[in-house]
């Protein structure tokens, strides 16, 4: 019997050995050479998917012994995947992310991410006070990839059927929307699941009405407090505008995707989105119809506010960064050059979307790419990271998490001010 | 053979394999749990110790935590007490019409049980959208023109929703068990209390229920379980909104610890819900001992 129990312990120790034996081989006889990469663009086939799915291409063909393994999700799943990577130390080599410091950050502390020579990237011609974002403590980090302005973008035929103008104010909004509502269309749609697209528009709101963008700051900074006179009026502002009918009925369940394709398949007339969504004016997915009639106007103004159409809320978000404990650092480092190189006009050519390096504007640009060019150039004042990304990881969560209590009526305009300024003085602790 | 198996060291070496295994797969991350549930930590960097800290800001000052609590148990009593005696009757039910009627209806109530939870929860996503789902067009269709509810968004009708789309996943697993514990009853015990005059009340009361009762009990014990660890489905349809009105305990301690990167807070409520998990597991097996043994001395 013990001879048996031996014989049993010898296959299993046999077996074991056999399939860990096969792992170390396959890993380690090929010559190829794997840099794994990451990002939050899930469609391959178009926009800015495709155009990163051509520059690994065009690197791979210069690297021939070099794979490339991408894995992508949509923000907020990537954001958390990275945090879950970053603990268990298995980051990618080469990956997008943002240059938030309630991203960044903690990635930068924790030093997962490696240092950039500025000099070199200083040549790809990025915008002022981009590449700028991504220092930490005097080095570079990340490169930024895109120029996020905040915006609308439009359906023009749905405005039509409706006999509804293009709106310049939130008021003209509000009154269009029985129009809509009669010809079955739904006035404005975001992503309300995931929050932030609700805090960037809490920060463009408080600006319509105050005239700045600085109180966003101060109130993080704690020289404001989130229960003045100018926040309160926002929150009540936008309770308002839900109450009013102005989005989607399921807003705070309906997350990017759902919202998007309500627009592309042309259910709504408007979507609340950034630049970098730019992209819908050339993409396949959507009808022609659709492309045809797709324009882009300045965030609305606020009757009797204080802010201009001109004053922009915009940031340079996107980034790329290195994972600082890659076996393939210097292949990594490469590629993220190569990118720097290619990406501007790649993006542009496709239309994919707004770049954070200086591009040139063309003929054949869509209209989108014109208007938001334009945008940009007339912009008087620009408010820079937006308040939910100036602080930490908890208030964000705090901030998106009010937002959509607010927009689904289950909380007062004054207690999510004061819920709002709590988590402000707690992170600021 | 015998010997071999009263010889301590080799008993030793056979518990080994087991005994690593509950080590390295249960204990360890208990242990590990509890470890970070005493620190501030964002899961990166340093952790730092603050006692009981995070069991403090759970216990007395976070409303979402006993919110998340208020729901669990809320599916849970609608899972015992309103899906289970509803499958249980349709399993008697089953069991009384023809064979292949029987076999055609239990497919049917089973194939929910055979989905995936991704397809289910996306599938009751687009059912409930209030732009083009097919309850608000069903609503339309009979007359209700107005009926333009937003089921997973509307403060009134979110949670009753997300607990629909729990129970009728969960719906073909009881019905499975009751079905299965129905088919063993042994006929005499029918025929028997038929013959000393029970009627039908009497005999589901008196006889088959209570010799159901170890399958009643697995299967309560399964709902208590799923109850608890219900994460996916609610992370897909709602993410515990609007508000928290649909937050769960699981997915609550995976945004805090993953969201709002504090892990520390995270562990803590893990360790409360394991804690919760194995109270209430103990607690739901000592009421069906004590009633089995009750019937037992009865019987005796």
């Amino acid at each position: 019997m013990y001879r048996k129990i031996g014989l049993f312990a010898l296959m299993l120790i046999l077996a074991t050995t056999v399939v860990f034996a096969q792992g170390a081989k396959e890993s380690g006889e090929g010559e190829t050479v794997v840099l794994r990469m990451g990002d939050n663009i899930p469609d391959r086939s178009t926009g800015w998917g495709a155009v990163i799915e051509k520059i690994n291409k065009e690197f791979i063909e210069m690297h021939p012994e070099v794979e490339i393994t991408t894995e992508s999700y949509q923000d907020q799943a990537w954001q958390e995947k990275v945090k879950i990577y970053a603990t268990a130390n298995q980051l990618p080599d080469v990956m997008k992310y943002w240059s938030f410091s309630t991203l960044l950050q903690p990635l930068v502390d924790g030093k997962f991410v490696e240092p950039l020579n500025m000099d070199t990237f200083k040549q790809y011609g990025y915008m002022a006070g981009s590449l700028e974002g991504n220092v930490y403590d005097g080095e570079l980090y990340g490169i930024p990839v895109s120029a996020d302005l905040w915006v609308i973008y439009v359906n023009k035929a749905l405005f039509e059927k409706a006999g509804v103008p293009l709106p310049e104010s939130w008021e003209d909004i509000v009154a269009s929307v029985p129009k809509f509502k009669a010809q079955g269309i739904i006035p404005m749609v975001t992503d309300g699941k995931d929050g932030w697209p609700l805090c960037e528009m809490f920060d463009n709101i408080q600006q319509r009405i105050s005239g700045s963008f600085q109180p966003v700051a101060d109130a993080i900074d704690r020289k404001a407090r989130y229960t003045d006179d100018n926040f309160l009026q926002t929150a009540r502002y936008i309770q308002n505008l839900v109450k009013a009918g102005v989005f989607q009925s399921d807003l705070v369940t309906s997350d990017y995707g759902a919202s998007r394709n309500l627009f592309g398949q042309e259910r709504a007339a408007m979507y609340m989105m950034g630049s970098w969504e730019m992209g819908l004016a050339t993409d396949p997915n959507f009808s022609d119809s659709f492309r045809e009639n797709l324009d882009v106007i300045e965030f609305p103004v606020v009757e009797g506010g204080k802010g201009n159409s001109n004053d922009l809320l915009a940031w340079f978000g996107g980034n790329y960064i290195v994972n600082a404990k890659s076996e393939h650092k210097d292949l990594a480092l490469e590629y993220l050059e190569y990118y720097a190189k290619v990406f501007p006009a790649y993006a542009w050519e496709t239309q994919a979307t707004f770049p954070a390096q200086k591009v040139d504007a063309r003929e054949n640009d869509t209209i989108v790419a014109k208007k938001l060019l334009d945008i940009a150039a007339d912009a008087k004042t620009t408010s820079g990271t937006p308040g939910l990304d100036r602080s930490t990881a908890a208030f964000k969560e705090t901030h998106q998490d009010l937002m959509r209590r607010l927009m689904s009526n289950i909380i007062t305009p004054e207690a999510f001010v004061a819920e709002l300024d709590a988590a402000a003085e707690k992170a600021a602790k | 053979m015998k010997n071999l198996f009263s010889d301590k060291k080799t008993i030793a070496l056979l518990s080994v394999p087991s005994i690593a295994i509950i080590g390295f797969a249960i204990l360890a991350p208990l242990v590990v749990s509890l470890y970070f549930s005493f620190m501030e930590w964002s899961g990166f960097g340093a952790a730092t110790f603050i006692g009981m800290d995070n069991y403090r800001q759970l216990v007395l000052h976070d409303g979402t935590f006993y919110r998340a609590l208020i729901n669990t148990f809320l599916l849970m009593l609608v899972t015992i007490f309103l899906q289970n005696p509803f499958a249980f009757v349709i399993a008697a039910i089953l069991t009384k019409l023809k064979d292949a009627t029987s076999r055609f209806l239990r497919t049917i109530y089973f194939i929910p049980a055979t989905l995936s939870l991704v397809v289910v929860t996306k599938l009751w996503v687009s059912i409930f959208n209030p732009s083009y789902g097919f309850l608000n067009k069903l609503l339309q269709g009979i007359g209700f023109q107005n009926m333009q509810i937003a089921w997973l968004s509307n403060p009134k009708t979110a949670l009753g929703s997300v607990i629909w789309i729990m129970v009728w996943q969960g719906f073909g697993w009881a019905l499975l068990f009751y079905y299965s514990g129905l088919m063993t009853v042994p006929k005499e015990l029918e025929e028997a209390a038929k013959v000393d005059g029970a009627n039908k009340y009497q005999l589901y009361t008196k006889i088959i229920v209570p010799y159901m009762l170890p399958v009643i009990q697995s299967v309560i014990v399964i709902d208590v379980i799923s109850s608890l660890k219900q994460m996916e489905m609610v992370y897909l349809s709602t993410e515990g909104g609007p508000g928290d009105l649909t937050q769960f305990i699981a997915v609550y301690l995976y945004q805090k610890a993953f969201r709002y990167s504090e892990y520390g807070y995270g562990n803590a409520i893990s360790v409360i819900f394991v804690i919760l998990a194995v109270f209430l597991t103990i607690f739901i097996q000592r009421i069906f001992r004590e009633r089995s043994a009750g019937k037992k001395r009865v019987g005796a």
